[in-house]
């Protein structure tokens, strides 16, 4: 028996109290999409909240029907008798705001006009997107969550979660995660953008209406940034050198190795899910995400933070290396926090924390044990 | 490796790095028994991995490279239990101790321990010992020496040494005569 669960939906923000967002813009109707694992106990003490990455969604664990082929994208971490363990916990994941998943974003439709959003939405960051979430512990009736938890962007969620909300925890899990993008990882967005703003389909984002939206830009997006998941020796122990297909005497230019099939694959399944305007709003708040926010030194800006916290890093992740994670557990060593840090094995680089590797389950394990007591 | 021998050197809630911390022996007894702010540090996953569902807190890291981390005197007492030998460039590894911490202890096998001489002696190949099992090609102590080699480098680098002790065994008996011939381990307590 397939374990099942359901996506349900609150409005958070109404025209009543809209979000007011870092940028001064406000929203005057904000809506989450989001599932929960377990129940919450009496004294409402052992809920953890995950933030999902970039292409992620508030369908983290189960099934949504017995038909289904795959669970949810953190199945091997959430569930009964795993990390977060479903018969001890309440876990909580919501869709960010500006997701394509359910909650407000770029393609949902603007109440004052009728019509979706598209680049008429406000620019958003990761301190917006964690004001939505809030709420939704508020109306859970959570006062204070055992743990929050999340890898790369889910991580600078969590990061700013501990920063802005130091009371509503006890522990965070900051995995592959960093307090600033690096400037190559800007650069990869970056590009990722430009497929999409320079597909002429994209219309200057108001495509919602028109048969022709910019699908090629998206997979374009897609395929460049799965390439900076990935790590060097998986990606070569997997492709190799091997060929898709008999190569015939006519040159194909997009699918002779199997790594530039699995490329397109993996771009072609994307444009199914995901809103192209989505991806553009997500990255930017990514790659304007500064945890130092004015302050001096990180130590400095992470003053408020409280939490026990575990950092996380994998040896093979180029996108967000592990010097990007000594620098938060440094600063939290510095405000003498009680902190740690372990730097896994592994050689499938930033896709790392989403593959079922025992040793990182252990790390996760033995934390939320540690919490309880 | 029983700590209580130079625990006494440690204040009641004093902040304490473990360098080499394993699987949290020490700190475990350090936060049962002095109410210590304890912090660990060790290059292996293994042993972080072991350390986390104990609650404690260990940074995964290496002993020759992320020392300097921290803020001067950040540590009321640095412990380097039995792993200087162990480091490229000890005496880079000592200065760090006694720029974070307050005070520090030291510890290592003595290597003009008699035994260790007679070995070499009689025998005419490097020695092996319980404290020191391993073959010469494979031994991970690089930078072997003795009590007198430390008290030389200790006055070199203007460190003060505070206390000492020496012990011998398994049992870890104190001696006192002639320490750089009868002790097996030593144990300083230093400071800047």
């Amino acid at each position: 028996m397939k374990k099942l669960a359901k996506t349900k939906k609150i409005v958070v923000y109404d025209h009543k109290s809209p979000l007011l967002l870092e940028s001064g813009k406000e929203l005057s109707r904000v809506e989450l999409a989001y599932e929960t694992y377990g129940k919450l106990n009496q004294t409402c003490s052992n809920a953890v909240l995950i933030f999902h990455a970039l292409s992620g969604d508030a369908h983290a664990a189960f099934y949504h029907s017995d038909k289904d082929r795959k669970p949810g994208w953190w199945d091997f971490m959430i569930g009964p008798g795993k990390p977060f363990d479903s018969n001890k916990y309440f876990i909580i994941c919501a869709n960010i705001l500006g997701g394509c998943k359910g909650s407000t974003g770029p393609s949902s439709v603007n109440p004052k006009t009728g019509k979706p959003y598209g680049t008429s939405f406000p620019p958003i960051t990761i301190t917006d997107m964690i004001k939505p979430s809030r709420k939704l512990i508020q109306h859970l009736g959570i006062e204070k969550l055992l743990c929050i938890a999340g890898g790369s962007m889910g991580g600078m969620q969590a990061l700013q979660w501990a920063v802005s909300y130091p009371n509503t925890i006890k522990g965070a899990l900051f995995i592959a995660t960093s307090p600033t993008h690096t400037a190559q990882a800007i650069a990869f967005n970056s590009v990722g953008r430009y497929a999409i703003v320079s597909d002429p389909n994209w219309q200057k984002g108001y495509y919602y209406d028109s048969p022709l939206k910019p699908l090629i830009g998206l997979k374009t997006a897609r395929m460049i940034g799965h390439i900076t998941y990935m790590g060097q020796l998986s990606m070569e122990n997997k492709f190799g050198r091997k060929m898709f297909e008999n190569v015939n005497s006519h040159i194909d230019f997009s699918k002779e190795f199997e790594v530039e099939s699995y490329l397109q694959y993996q771009g072609d399944s994307f444009i199914k899910r995901f809103d192209p305007n989505s991806y553009l709003y997500i990255t930017k708040a990514i790659d304007a995400f500064n945890l130092y926010n004015g302050s001096k030194t990180l130590a400095e800006a992470l003053e408020p933070v409280q939490a026990k916290s575990l950092v996380i890093s994998f040896t093979s992740d180029w996108l967000y290396p592990k010097e990007e994670s000594l620098k938060i557990v440094k600063a939290l060593k510095i405000n003498s926090l009680d902190t740690t840090y372990c730097n896994i094995e592994s050689p499938f680089g930033h896709d790392s924390f989403l593959i079922d590797l025992p040793k990182f389950k252990e790390a996760v394990t033995g934390f939320l044990k540690a919490l309880e007591t | 490796m029983n700590c209580s021998i130079f625990t006494k050197w440690i204040d009641q809630k004093s902040r304490v790095l473990v360098l080499g911390c394993g699987s949290g022996k020490i700190q475990q007894e350090l936060i049962n028994t002095k109410q210590a702010n304890c912090f660990g540090l060790d290059i292996s996953e293994k042993k972080v991995l072991a350390s986390i569902s104990k609650g404690l807190s260990v940074i995964q890291g290496d002993i020759n490279k992320d020392l300097n981390d921290y803020p001067p005197s950040f540590f009321d007492f640095v412990l380097a239990d039995d792993i200087l030998q162990l480091t490229i460039e000890p005496k880079k590894v000592i200065n760090h101790i006694l720029t974070i911490g307050k005070k520090a202890m030291v510890s290592f096998p003595n290597f003009a321990y008699f035994k260790i001489r007679l070995s070499i002696l009689f025998e005419g190949r490097m020695p092996r010992t319980k404290i020191l099992p391993y073959s010469w090609y494979e031994s991970p102590n690089i930078h072997l020496f003795t009590v007198k080699d430390f008290r030389d480098f200790c006055q070199a680098e203007n460190i003060k040494i505070l206390d000492h002790i020496y012990a011998t065994g398994r049992n870890k008996k104190a001696v006192n005569f002639a320490p750089n011939l009868t002790a097996e381990f030593a144990y300083f307590l230093i400071t800047r």
